[in-house]
């Protein structure tokens, strides 16, 4: 017996601001313009009256402050795209329906994100946070879903009859007949759908062509509505124009942003993660590209370590030059399968991954470090510093202290007693340390540090206790007493 | 509207309502720190998960942070991580490899400006076993509550280094102690603690390299500039 193959469900997604919102987020009332035409106005401006299908010097009438962008279908097409990369963080089957549409099956996984309001949330608020306005539909049948986003219902059916009964009450232009068509149908006394579902499609063919009624066929799932699966990219490399150039750093976030969301939906296809990835800031020509490498602790696929990640480094960039364009590239992702969901609640080591990789993009990667011992008898060249170890081991030894002081410090020797704020008592010692004769060191300037630092050494080393209690690690050369560690 | 009292005596058993004049009871999330006489005056018996301590040594190299290894040793146990930020010196790794597995370690080096914010990071990810932090001599009251806030919120033992000059100056931390270095051991002088004053100075002989019988009262001579390390091309 197989197993049980989960019903389908449609999410349509449709993008009701999108000719405008594809530019960027503006504050302030903005239409997108085709021919002097308003084709879309977000929600300031239609609060002072400006619609579409408004001439545009109407609508400057109506609001002066407009921000006015030329509609871009290219600008459209390559957005429809990076956002269908991003449904991808959510299931497989993506595909791309008209303009400014999206079709999402997730009939098959709902499970794995908890549930069917959960995953809406997941989606609406993963739109929202790139500055997409949205309006979706579930349902069966794809062309249902699109019909009921398009009219704006955000409604969820299950079954065929729910389907019909919503259907009914929309009005016929969300199945995007010509004007004409329009108009012979209002002639006809046909407003909402369930007018168009009376007539006899034999008429309808005759009137309107063959298209109408096989669309509402397909719509009420009676005829076989094939959809064409988007294909995910083979290489992650997106550019994005940006609206006008940027001279500050933080104000190219969102715009990033919109390129993360589409490589966590593209790695997620490919059940992969990346380590680092590229930002690629363009400037007028002439200028030489910036990189700006965002690198993780471990593989991620996480938008939001990513985004955090892009914050800091974000937070501290200086621009040499304003930015025209920006290009995200996976650099190398590694196949990264899913984890199991753990049966409790558990911590692991895991966790604190993110958390080093923000450190690392505002410290630098320098300054996170694990530590390794390497062999070698000079205690300046017996660490390692590595970005992780696997020393699990627990070693025994001479006594050695926890602090070395990144600079030899001299002793002060007098009367026969060494100083070190007070008389230093030897409790230890001598522990001959002779190595290094392979290796010279560079002897620049007659500075004693530095001629310390590393190449051939003969040291006896002891361990002294100072009066107020402290215990250290000092030698003694050729050269006179050094401290140069404390048993803290 | 009546409020029906509780009675008082219902109150003071609950584990997180302590009276001033005594100390909290045993608390089983502390971690014991293997002194006897430190964790008799410690409130709940030991370390405390989730609060910030304050250590405050007058110089480096008293065995400040032997004094907390027994404890960090156990929290390892659980496969915990330990982070050390900002430290006094450079981590020498021989001497760490003694006390526990390399891979548990984590060091993070940062500027003075940095330190607060990634103390706070590091708690606040609750993936650590210990925090042991290095604070700036001149740390705000604010930043202070903010790390205590983060140290509350987790489960991981929250150290924190101040210099001694600190003593003077209020902070949200629930305890707070001077480490003073001595010939005969580490002397502990718990200046704040949830409960009553603690009037006396421990002496705590924290494990050092050697036995602290090594250090005598008379000082042995140090070897004379006459025999000094010499290394001599022996040729046939």
């Amino acid at each position: 017996m197989s197993a049980p193959v989960p019903k389908a469900l449609w999410l349509a997604l449709h993008f009701h601001r999108f000719p405008l919102e594809v530019f960027d987020a503006v504050d302030q009332p903005a239409v997108a313009v085709e021919q002097h035409l308003v084709a879309c106005a977000n929600a300031q401006a239609e609060i002072l009256g400006v619609v579409a299908g408004m001439r545009l010097s109407g609508a400057l009438g109506l609001a002066p402050g407009l921000v006015v962008r030329e509609r871009k279908s290219l600008r459209e097409a390559e957005t429809l795209d990076r956002l269908a990369c991003w449904a991808g963080s959510f299931s497989p089957h993506v595909s791309l329906a008209g303009p400014d549409e999206l079709l999402i099956e997730i009939g098959g996984c709902l499970r794995l994100f908890g549930g069917l309001d959960v995953l809406c949330d997941l989606i609406r608020n993963g739109a929202v946070a790139q500055g997409f306005s949205v309006h979706m539909a579930l349902a069966p049948i794809p062309l249902a879903a699109q019909w009921l986003a398009r009219a704006g219902r955000q409604v969820c059916c299950r079954s065929p009859q729910s389907v019909r009964k919503h259907l009914q009450a929309l009005p016929v232009d969300v199945i995007g007949v010509s004007r004409v068509e329009q108009q012979t149908l209002a002639a006809l006394g046909v407003r909402r759908l369930k007018d168009l579902f009376a007539l006899p499609s034999a008429g309808l063919a005759r009137r309107f062509g063959i298209g109408l009624p096989r669309q509402l066929a397909q719509a009420l799932g009676e005829a076989p509505d094939l959809r064409r699966e988007f294909v995910f990219p083979e290489f992650f490399v997106q550019k994005l124009e940006l609206p006008a150039k940027v001279e500050q750093a933080a104000m190219l976030l969102f715009a990033a942003r919109r390129l993360l969301a589409s490589l966590a939906g593209w790695l997620s296809v490919r059940a992969s993660g990346v380590a680092e990835c590229d930002l690629v800031l363009l400037h007028d020509d002439g200028i030489a590209d910036s990189h700006l490498v965002l690198a993780f602790a471990s593989p991620t696929r996480d938008l939001a370590r990513m985004e955090r990640v892009l914050r800091e480094r974000l937070d501290r960039l200086v621009l040499s030059a304003p930015v025209t364009d920006l290009r995200l590239e996976a650099v190398t992702p590694v196949l990264m399968p899913g984890s199991t969901l753990g049966l409790f609640a558990q911590t692991s080591a895991q966790s604190l991954d993110p958390v080093i990789e923000r450190l690392r993009a505002r410290l630098g990667k320098q300054a996170v470090h694990a530590i390794e011992i390497k062999n070698d008898y000079r205690p300046e060249c017996a660490t390692l510093s590595v970005e992780r170890t696997e020393f699990t081991q627990t070693q025994h030894g001479p006594p050695r202290p926890l602090w070395l002081l990144p600079r030899l410090q001299a002793l002060q020797e007098r009367d026969g007693a060494l100083h070190y704020g007070g008389v230093l008592q030897r409790v230890a010692g001598p522990e001959r340390i002779e190595s290094g004769w392979w290796d010279r060191g560079e002897k620049r300037g007659d500075t004693q540090e530095e001629e310390a630092a590393v190449g051939d050494v003969q040291r006896d080393y002891y361990v002294a206790v100072s009066v107020r209690g402290e215990w250290l690690w000092i030698f003694r050369d050729v050269r006179g007493w050094w401290l140069q560690g404390v048993f803290a | 509207m009546s409020v029906v009292p509780l009675p008082l005596d219902d109150v003071l058993l609950r584990p997180d309502i302590w009276r001033g004049d005594r100390l909290a009871g045993f608390d089983a999330d502390n971690l014991s720190s293997n002194f006897a006489a430190l964790d008799a005056e410690l409130p709940g018996g030991g370390w405390p998960r989730g609060a910030l301590v304050e250590l405050l040594p007058g110089v480096d190299g008293i065995g400040e942070v032997s004094l907390l290894l027994p404890a960090l040793k156990r929290c390892m146990e659980d496969e915990a991580p330990i982070a050390i930020i900002a430290p006094p010196g450079m981590a020498h790794a021989p001497a760490w490899a003694t006390q526990f597995p390399l891979a548990r370690l984590l060091v993070v080096e940062a500027a003075r400006d940095d330190i607060a914010w990634s103390v706070e990071l590091l708690l606040a990810s609750g993936g650590l076993g210990a925090v042991l932090a290095w604070l700036p001599a001149k740390i705000s009251n604010k930043s202070l509550r903010r790390l205590q806030l983060a140290a509350e919120g987790s489960r991981s033992l929250a150290f924190m280094f101040r210099p001694p000059s600190s003593v003077q100056t209020s902070s949200p931390a629930p305890l707070r102690l001077s480490l003073t270095g001595s010939r005969q051991g580490l002397q502990v002088d718990i200046f704040k603690r949830r409960g009553p004053p603690c009037e006396k100075t421990l002496l705590l002989p924290v494990e050092r390299p050697l036995p602290w019988t090594r250090v005598r009262s008379e000082l042995p001579k140090w070897p004379g500039r006459t025999r000094k390390p010499q290394l001599e091309l022996v040729t046939k």
